[in-house]
């Protein structure tokens, strides 16, 4: 279990990114959701032992680990949102390097290993050739199989799919499933459906705060109720999203299609009751996240 | 403007906006500003003028000091920064990802890179405009030191024309070159490398090689290619200096294939940005080479790269789970996490080409240090395993510390800069090892570097033919001495990234110490404490292992490796692994967590400051501490005024005993000095000099004990009745003490000492003996109390002139000399006894004939003896000793024959350890260092061994029989009648070839040594002036020579041989002028006589020709060859003109030449007739051949004494 108390970090300006956390993450999947810029980075290189919080405790098993990054380092596949590898290596040079980095070995061998894994992200083809021929996504791929290697008993993985086609991503959820039988796996997205297929946890966080910390299951319990879906003409969609009521508007034949959140009798007709997605409830709080700092300003003023 | 040109200015502006801004640029202008500044003070400078004071000097502001000046520090400083600049353009806007945006435009390859590169050239054109603008303000405004005499009047040209001519293609080329390096490989090391390995390659090579025999051609070739432009005013303007008036008033006379070569750099630079452009232009629209496309064709056609593509579908796992790969973390000890490290950089290194390109320039580099090593005189030295180690030991530490430097930078910046640095650091391996690894691949670069310089070295003495190959050297110099500096070096670098985290602030740091070290080192401010690369300290002597530095080298390198292991602590404490908080690092500075840190490291800088300190007692206890440079200036200035011109007793005879303990450095001497005053005038005070560190003393007068006055250790005695004449006095004197009387302050040689390998110790020094009366070199430093010389009146000859060692007349001696029973101990006259008691062995040498001057010598030799001659020597210096003996030999024999029949027993030579490169030749025994003669390279054609033997041999004539006079016109009876001396019996041993080669030799050291405006007549060089040594030396040597012509072999050798005998015992000792005078009376022609005398002793003459208007015609089987010689020089000679056919001598091996000299070729035909051009003047000459001539080539025989002879030669 990890038990994080009080994170905050000040970069010089200064900014907020992280604005005193506490969150506990229990072994098995946890999402970690946010927006753009909410800080879900920040606090993953925290995670990973590679950024100094300005104050705050990070506990694994009981253990602190912020003072001392290398017991987090020794058992962690990290999978960072930016990073790349000596291009002038083969993909294969550059995996087996890593693992030797991380200390890995296998019954089989370092090589052979290197190969399964390879394998395993389907990269075989490409094993000999160099980092800088590949595609984002074969890049992407290579730093998954090495953030999966030795078995590690944290993973941190920061919008891992980002450059994956659709088909491999829904691969490599099902690869980071069977890893979180029976460890930790912190997956940072702000594709809320990857969190809804794949998390038995998640915390939403925004501008450096933690807004909620839930199972989706409880999410979408508070929600029971207060969600419905309808067509609307472009301007009573203007006016429904001036009501802070949209959680969700696609175009369907030229007609929008919403789904706003109201309480029951208080819903104009053509709109019918509907089960709340994850999605809903993230628009949700991001909303209320939104108009509390509103309040907040306000008062402040 | 169209829209092409549009762009690209667009592109141009915004590169320039970019650079101007940029710190880079600040800071060159600032080490531009304050250069110029400082270069008021002539740092750079042409090598003219008269020094002394009121002497002429040359301007900083003519067109030559200006053309000079912006050649150097341009070309030093602009390097690095327009490599930077140019060479990261294009990376530096992949590494911001701008290209794929940019490139989407209407922007075309072209125009993109011609863009950035004008906007680079624009931004170093201002930095240049203001560099130049700050110039003439600081020249012509701002007051300096000196301003009165260095600065001339303003004149614009002088500015521009070496900005155009000379920087802007330097710039243009640099430019270029570093943009296509930077754009083809994206690679930062090789752009950083490049400029360094072209300033270490233009220093250190094509702006000094340029060795005797080094075809005009050829030299002509380098001048066009070296970029900076140094080498062809060098060699065209500067090298055989021209006087302080050409300098100040002519504008730089630029040749056509100069300006060519210039012009041909920009377009070359140019060039460069057109291929990078079209290179460009492929790449960023994915084009293929033709090879490549070949590759790509053969991938698709492969059957395994058709069926297996990325279109498979990601992360099959083939029904195994991950778990069943059974993967593990095993932990792993420090060892084998920093050897996982070492072993991919080393393979990264491996495959990294700038390895391949600058490896090669260092080598080349060491080797030319080595193998193009000359000795005194110029002469080629021959390559010892040790030498070499030495030789090399400065240029590899700087090139390979500086190659340290980048390769350690941009192997910790290489996770940042490819992205991979998350990963990495995230893995569990320990930041020690990351470290350790990395630095443990960077010094196994630095090891190759050693190991192929090895192999170079060891091809030279392959070429060479003589030396024997031994590791010793190499693992004790390379090894013990070199690695650490690179451990040092590299810890430190390393412990800069740590701190400083930011790749550019590491290199400025970095070459910042490089620089204060060479500050510190070029003002001798340095010693052992502080001297971390060993710079300029290292003497190799096969007779005795780093002597006289070994103690405190070693605890310079335990210091050094100290260091390593505190910087490496501190790296591995502050190395960020993790970004720091920025709130935090404030925590961390505050006063009690910084000491608290502090202390963390004090158990590695305890032992640092321990030993700092004891090795700094040792130096300001050493011989050259201040104390006691205090000691010898009390000794200057409590006597200067009182005893420098009081009257000295001759000495009549010196009873010497000396106790000799080389491995404790021990003296101890006891004897007794018999004087007696020759002078008329009564002599109520005798003064002795003993070193200032010699203490305790025990005086003895007229045989009883007495206590001289003591000024600072000069002993001054007062007879209780004055001495009058022919009246004797014997003083004795008794002490012990030690030479050196500890280290150095910053290695370094010595001239006399007792070292494990042996001794030298003289009587010109007072600590083998007391010197008679004041020693002038005492206390002198020549930056602070140096004084000009005496000027003498013209007729001072006439008169009573002392030696010139502060000897009077010759005396007898009996020296007992005793120590260790393994050393042989030589002195002046004959070895009456020599046995061993017990470990002791006791020699006696009694003087069989006075002599002027007394040494001893002791050491392990090995002995070679001839017909009167002996040669001690160190068993393994066997090279030359065959025809040093043959050299001592003859000139013992033809010496005799020619001036005075030697007096003497026998004749011997010593070898002595290499802490000093001289060689002395005293009565009967002379010494020699192993860098002269022994180690030297003796060709059939240069028989250099036999040179300076011949040289040192004539001492015995010239220097002992005759003591010159201390005035001016007195040195010159000694050092120019050894080289004349010398051209006899070159000539008499090896024909006219051998002559030749040695005149032409020391024609070429007159001609780029001598100091135009500073020479005086022969009759007055006193030795103070700058180039007073070649003039003594080399012109001395030379016009005796002629002066052998003009009177006839006979007469001279008659007239010669009189002047000596009248001045062998004589208490007036001789002069130049004497000489003239003597001579007189023998010359056949007294007016031709008179005409070269006073042209050649008492005015400043040489002439220089040059042929103009040489034609060929052909009369059926008969070649007229018509045309002028012109006299540039001075002075008026007749000179012989030969057209020639064929090479003239025969080729030798050595074993040929041992038989004698090379005979004349049987192809080589010749004709010849004389002109006599004067000064300024031309003389037209007609020669019929009677064959197809090849070759007109003034003075032939080497006659006449010229300025670039290379230059009186035509080729038909």
């Amino acid at each position: 279990m990890l038990e994080i108390r009080s994170l905050v970090k000040i970069y010089p300006g200064p900014v907020s990114a992280l604005q005193g956390i506490d969150l506990d993450i229990p072994v098995g999947m946890f999402g970690l959701l946010g927006p753009n810029g909410a800080g879900k980075s920040t606090f993953m290189k925290i995670l990973a032992g590679l950024l100094e919080p300005t104050s705050g405790t990070v506990t694994w098993d009981g253990e602190e680990v912020l003072s001392q990054p290398e017991r987090i380092w020794s058992r962690l596949g990290y999978l960072p949102q930016d990073f790349g590898f000596y291009p002038h290596l083969s993909g294969e040079a550059m995996l087996e390097y890593l693992l030797r980095l991380k200390g890995i070995d296998a019954p089989q061998g370092l090589k052979c290993l290197t190969a399964e894994l390879l394998e395993r992200v389907n990269l075989t083809f490409a094993a000999k050739r160099k980092v800088k021929g590949y595609s984002g996504g074969m890049r992407q791929r290579l730093g998954i199989a090495q953030a999966i290697a030795g078995d590690p008993a944290l993973l941190i993985v920061d919008e891992p799919t980002a450059g994956l086609d659709p088909e491999e991503r829904l691969r490599f959820y099902r690869l980071l499933t069977e890893l979180a039988q029976d460890r930790t796996v912190v997956l940072s997205t702000h594709i809320v459906e990857d969190v809804a297929v794949l998390c038995p946890r998640f915390a939403v966080i925004r501008n450096g705060r933690l807004v909620a910390s839930m199972t989706p299951s409880e999410a979408r319990g508070a929600l029971r109720g207060t969600i419905f879906e309808g067509s609307v003409s472009d301007d009573e969609l203007r006016q429904l999203r001036d009501a802070g009521q949209v959680t969700q508007a696609i175009l369907v034949e030229g007609r929008s299609r919403v789904r706003i959140r109201a309480l029951p009798g208080t819903v104009r007709p053509g709109f019918e009751a509907v089960a709340p997605t994850l999605e809903d409830v993230y628009m949700v709080l991001m909303q209320n996240a939104r108009e509390q700092s509103t309040a907040a300003g306000g008062q402040a003023q | 403007m169209n829209r092409a040109l549009r762009r690209a200015a667009q592109i141009g502006a915004l590169e320039f906006g970019f650079h101007i801004r940029r710190p880079l640029l600040i800071v060159l202008v600032l080490l531009l500003g304050f250069t110029t500044y400082g270069l008021t003070s002539g740092n750079v400078r042409i090598s003219t003028g008269d020094q002394s004071v009121g002497g002429k000097r040359a301007y900083v502001t003519s067109e030559h000091s200006i053309t000079l000046t912006l050649c150097v520090v341009n070309f030093l400083f602009y390097t690095f920064f327009v490599a930077v600049a140019s060479g990261m353009s294009v990376p530096r806007d992949e590494d911001l990802k701008v290209g794929e945006i940019l490139h989407s435009t209407g922007l075309r390859p072209h125009e993109y890179v011609w863009g950035k590169f004008a906007g680079i050239l624009a931004s170093f054109a201002v930095v240049v405009a203001v560099q130049v603008l700050w110039m003439m303000i600081v020249y012509h405004l701002l007051p300096y030191d000196n301003a009165d005499k260095l600065r001339g009047p303003f004149a614009l040209l002088s500015y521009f024309k070496p900005v155009l001519v000379i920087v802007g293609p330097q710039l243009v080329f640099l430019a270029g070159l570093t943009f296509l390096l930077g754009e083809r490989t994206r690679r930062p090391i090789l752009v950083f490398l490049l400029p360094v390995a072209m300033l270490l390659f233009s220093a250190f090579f094509l702006w000094s090689w340029a060795p005797p025999w080094l075809d005009p051609r050829i030299n002509r070739l380098l001048m066009w290619i070296e970029p900076a432009g140094f080498r062809w005013l060098s060699e065209t303007l500067l090298k055989v200096d021209r006087g302080v008036e050409y300098y100040n008033t002519r504008a730089v006379a630029y040749d056509a294939p100069f300006l060519l070569s210039r012009a041909l750099f920009v377009l070359a630079g140019l060039g460069a940005v057109e291929w990078s452009a079209r290179h460009f232009g492929r790449s960023v629209r994915g084009q293929v080479s033709a090879r490549g496309r070949r590759r790509a064709r053969r991938a698709v056609a492969s059957p395994v790269s058709a069926a297996a593509t990325d279109a498979d579908g990601g992360f099959e796992s083939g029904g195994r789970t991950l778990a069943a790969l059974a993967m593990r973390r095993l932990p792993q000890g420090l060892v084998r996490e920093a050897w996982t490290i070492a072993r991919f950089e080393l393979r990264n290194l491996a495959s990294s080409p700038g390895l391949y390109l600058f490896i090669p320039l260092i080598l080349l580099q060491a080797i030319q240090a080595g193998y193009f090593a000359t000795g005194p005189w110029g002469t080629r030295l021959l390559v010892t395993p040790g030498l070499f180690t030495s030789l090399t030991f400065d240029t590899l530490t700087l090139t390979i510390v500086l190659l340290l430097l980048f390769y350690t930078v941009e192997s910790f910046d290489r996770e940042h800069a490819t992205g991979l640095y998350p990963i990495y650091a995230s893995t569990s391996t320990r930041t020690g090892a990351m470290l350790l690894g990395k630095a443990v691949a960077n010094c196994a670069v630095a090891v190759v570097i050693l190991l192929a310089a090895w192999l170079g070295g060891a091809i030279i003495q392959l070429a060479q033919h003589q030396a024997s190959m031994d590791l010793r050297p190499f693992l004790i110099v390379w090894g013990l001495l070199l690695v650490p500096t690179f451990l040092l070096w590299s810890s430190f670098v390393m412990a800069l990234m740590a701190v400083i985290r930011n790749r550019y602030g590491t290199y400025a740091l970095a070459l910042a110490a490089l620089i204060v070290t060479g500050l510190l080192q070029s003002r001798d401010k340095m010693n052992w404490v502080w001297n971390w690369d060993l710079w300029s300290t290292i003497r190799w002597s096969d007779m005795g292992l780093l002597e006289p530095n070994g103690w405190p080298l070693v605890l310079n390198r335990v210091l050094a490796l100290l260091g390593s292991v505190f910087w490496i602590a501190l790296t591995v404490r502050l190395f960020a692994r993790r970004e720091f908080d920025a709130t935090r690092i404030l925590h961390r500075l505050a006063p009690a967590r910084m000491l608290r840190s502090s202390l963390r490291l004090l158990p590695y800088a305890l032992p640092i400051i321990a030993l700092a300190i004891l090795l700094g007692m040792q130096v300001s206890n050493g011989f050259q501490s201040r104390a006691a440079k205090h000691r010898d200036r009390d000794y200057w200035k409590q006597n200067l005024g009182t005893w420098r011109e009081a009257p000295v007793p001759a000495i009549a005879h010196l009873e010497l005993d000396v106790g000799l303990q080389p491995r404790r450095h021990a003296i101890h001497s006891t004897g007794t000095f018999t004087f007696v005053n020759i002078d008329a005038a009564p002599l109520r005070k005798i003064a002795l000099t003993l070193a200032t560190h010699i203490r305790d003393v025990k005086w003895k007068m007229a045989g009883a004990d007495y206590t001289p006055e003591n000024r600072t250790n000069l002993f001054v005695f007062t007879p209780a009745l004055a001495l009058a004449q022919g009246d004797s006095l014997a003083i004795s004197f008794d002490y012990a003490t030690k030479f050196p009387d500890g280290i150095t302050r910053n290695g370094g040689g010595m001239m006399e000492f007792i070292e494990p390998s042996g001794a030298v110790l003289t009587g010109f020094a007072p600590v083998l003996a007391p010197v008679v009366g004041y020693l002038e070199a005492i206390g002198v430093e020549p930056k602070e109390n140096q004084f000009e010389p005496r000027v003498y009146p013209d007729d001072y000859y006439k008169g009573m002139v002392k030696a010139s060692f502060n000897t009077r007349t010759p005396f007898t001696t009996h020296i007992r000399l005793h120590g260790p029973k393994e050393y042989t101990y030589n002195s002046v006259g004959t070895l009456v006894d020599e046995h061993v008691e017990g470990d002791e062995r006791h020699a006696e040498w009694v003087s069989d004939h006075p002599v002027a001057l007394f040494n001893i010598v002791a050491g392990k030799w090995a002995v070679k003896r001839g017909t009167g001659t002996a040669i001690y020597y160190h068993p393994g210096h066997t090279y030359n000793i065959d025809e040093m003996s043959h050299a001592l030999d003859a000139a013992r024999r033809y010496y005799s024959e020619w001036f005075y029949p030697y007096p003497w027993n026998e004749l011997k030579l010593s070898e002595f350890a290499n802490l000093a490169s001289y060689a002395q030749g005293f009565a009967t025994d002379i010494t020699f260092s192993e860098g002269i003669g022994f180690l030297t390279l003796s060709d059939p054609r240069a028989r250099t061994a036999f040179m300076v033997t011949a040289h040192e041999a004539a001492h015995q004539w010239w220097g002992n029989l005759l003591v010159p006079g201390d005035a001016p016109g007195g040195d010159i009876l000694s050092e120019g009648m050894a080289h004349f001396s010398t051209l006899m019996l070159d000539e008499q041993m090896n024909g006219l070839q051998g002559r030749t080669e040695f005149a032409k030799r020391i024609e070429e050291r007159y001609g780029e040594n001598r100091n135009v405006d500073a020479e005086r007549p022969l009759v007055k060089i006193d030795g103070s002036k700058t180039g007073d040594t070649t003039v003594m030396y080399d012109k001395g040597g030379w016009v005796f020579w002629m002066l052998q012509n003009v009177m006839g072999r006979d007469h001279n050798l008659a007239g010669i041989q009189a002047f000596l005998k009248n001045r062998l015992a004589n208490p007036d000792h001789a002069l130049l002028q004497d000489f003239v005078e003597e001579l007189r009376p023998f010359a056949p022609d007294s007016t031709a006589y008179d005409a070269f005398t006073k042209q050649w002793f008492f005015t400043v003459v040489v002439p220089e020709y040059e042929f103009q208007a040489v034609k060929k015609t052909q009369d059926g089987d008969h070649w007229t060859v018509t045309g002028t010689v012109k006299n540039q020089g001075t002075g008026t000679m007749p000179v012989e003109v030969a057209a020639t056919r064929g090479e003239r001598f025969e080729k030798q091996t050595p074993d040929q030449a041992k038989q004698g000299p090379a005979a004349v070729t049987k192809d080589y035909s010749e004709q010849r007739t004389t002109v006599t051009p004067a000064a300024g003047q031309s003389a037209e000459f007609k020669l019929e051949c009677p064959f197809e001539p090849q070759l007109v080539v003034a003075d032939p025989d080497a006659k006449v004494l010229q300025l670039r002879r290379k230059n009186a030669l035509f080729r038909l």
